[in-house]
């Protein structure tokens, strides 16, 4: 449903992204491996509009998106999960939710959509008056979450589920995708490590200075004794 | 006597500070969604009177019916000014010298435009409500009476609109966070739009409710401006809550200084008192500062 070619992307004066070809398919979950600063939260901007692209193509449902506002391609049913988690600080947790189905057709689906974010983090329903700026470093990372989940999302990007988390909020996040994908949802999740990917990932790239070295399988790459020494932390 | 003084005194306070908030509001609503020093401010509360004061010299229609068409033609041209002078420079360098520059010259042309359409002699807009009341000796107006329900009740509405609507909440949503508002998709670009028309319209019905009182001439939207920078730099640039409470405790305390030491104290007075705030609270009353936002 989503598919990227020969993308390049990058920031004034140096390019990050040096042609990418990449593919996420209906209620698949892909994730793309790579240390720190070799490219994925610029291929996610990218991908989302965040980031003029350079050259290549961004296809969504047979669609060229490629030069589309960032706007519309949340419309169009990609929902990314930014790096910071870029909550609304001077907005109450309910009021972030509600923005996540700002677009017309989840506005009027917004009661029944709280209702099922509800479900799966209770919390945000006691605490939805207050501000998001007083929440801790997991609990803004559900809500982010919990906010990308309000639209009607095709596919979620997110990326480092876990940056800046202690392991029990780690763990919480990690189950909550699981069971978003088990709901169906495809996924295209960019991660420093392979620790907590188990279950989630069917297909893995690895990413290294803006390219994409290998692809396969997850259950073949991550037994892979070269990318776990890599990739397990 | 002393009654009289009094009343004069709170009556005109009031007023006043009504009159400055209704012209800040649109400023700091402006300032704290898109970051926006609009100094057209001034020259849109014109555009509205002076539309006004056409469609009833020209087209001899009632007040009422020019009160409308005087908000709608400054929301347009708030509009115009932001399809024109604004969104070409959204989010490039320069845009703050850009927009000053820019919003400066707006208010020349307008002006300049106000001399060759209307010439330079004062104008009379009608006040909608005529008459008045006698209370210990003051006139209260009921054009002034009007003035201040509408003040009281644009800031209601402002508040209620950017706590509760799926759009109010947008515009709040944009001037925290843009990126975040714009992976909502929320189109950011046309929500600065829908503020600066919101701000347009306010200063609109602020030029026509209030020419009644200054009479209207290619240079009176100075004034208004000024105070309304004044009330706004004083309640916190950007804060609606520091608005509505600068432009009743400056709006007093000007007519307290006036009634009792005389108009010549008036303006020093509020300076000086504006000097002794900004030394304690550089940021003004309430003022979101360079971080927090609407």
């Amino acid at each position: 449903m989503l598919e990227v070619r020969a993308l390049h992307a990058g920031y004034a004066g140096s390019e990050v992204l040096h042609g990418i070809d990449l593919r996420v398919g209906e209620g698949e979950g892909v994730i793309v491996l790579g240390p720190n600063g070799h490219g994925k939260t610029t291929l996610l901007r990218a991908i989302t509009g965040l980031l003029p692209v350079r050259s290549g193509q961004v296809l969504f449902e047979g669609r060229d998106i490629t030069h589309f506002r960032a706007d519309l391609i949340a419309a169009a049913g990609i929902v990314h999960i930014p790096q910071g988690d870029l909550l609304f600080p001077e907005m109450t947790v309910r009021e972030n939710l509600l923005m996540g189905a700002y677009h017309g057709p989840s506005w009027s689906q917004r009661k029944p959509r709280l209702g099922r974010v509800y479900e799966l983090f209770p919390w945000l329903e006691r605490r939805g008056g207050q501000l998001a700026r007083t929440l801790s470093g997991g609990e803004r990372r559900m809500l982010a979450l919990g906010r990308g989940l309000m639209a009607h999302a095709k596919i979620l990007l997110i990326d480092e589920p876990s940056l800046g988390l202690a392991p029990l909020a780690t763990q919480q996040i990690y189950a909550s995708i699981q069971q978003i994908k088990r709901a169906g949802m495809a996924l295209l999740l960019a991660d420093e490590n392979a620790n907590h990917v188990e279950g989630l990932a069917d297909r893995v790239y690895l990413l290294e200075t803006g390219m994409l070295v290998r692809e396969g399988p997850a259950e073949k790459l991550l037994q892979d004794t070269a990318v776990l020494e890599s990739y397990l932390g | 006597m002393h009654n009289t003084q009094l009343v004069q005194a709170v009556w005109g306070g009031v007023l006043f500070g009504s009159v400055y908030g209704l012209m800040a509001l649109g400023l700091t609503l402006v300032w704290g969604a898109v970051r926006l020093l609009n100094l057209a401010h001034g020259a849109i509360f014109i555009v509205g009177a002076y539309a006004a004061y056409w469609v009833v010299a020209s087209l001899h229609l009632p007040i009422l019916v020019a009160l409308p068409v005087g908000v709608l033609t400054a929301a347009a041209f708030a509009t115009m000014m932001h399809v024109l002078f604004i969104r070409p420079v959204i989010g490039k360098r320069g845009f703050d010298n850009a927009t000053l520059v820019a919003t400066v010259g707006l208010s020349i042309s307008v002006s300049a435009a106000a001399l060759l359409i209307f010439n330079p002699q004062y104008k009379v807009v009608p006040p909608v409500l005529k008459g008045s009341n006698n209370v210990a000796g003051v006139e209260i107006t009921y054009q002034g009476l009007l003035v201040i329900a509408t003040s009281l009740a644009l800031f209601a509405l402002v508040y209620l609109f950017l706590t509760y609507t799926r759009q109010g909440m947008a515009i709040r949503a944009v001037s925290q966070q843009q990126e975040a508002a714009s992976l909502m998709s929320i189109p950011v670009v046309r929500t600065y739009g829908v503020v600066i028309a919101i701000s347009g319209a306010l200063a609109g019905l602020a030029g026509v409710l209030l020419s009644p009182f200054y009479f209207l001439n290619p240079s009176s939207g100075f004034n208004p401006m000024i105070q309304a920078l004044i009330v706004t730099i004083f309640g916190g640039l950007g804060s609606i809550r520091g608005a509505l409470v600068a432009g009743y405790v400056l709006g007093i305390f000007e007519s307290f200084v006036e009634v009792y030491f005389g108009v010549a104290w008036a303006l020093p007075g509020v300076f000086l008192l504006i000097i002794l705030m900004l030394i304690v609270r550089p940021n003004g009353l309430f003022g979101i500062g360079e971080v927090r936002r609407l």
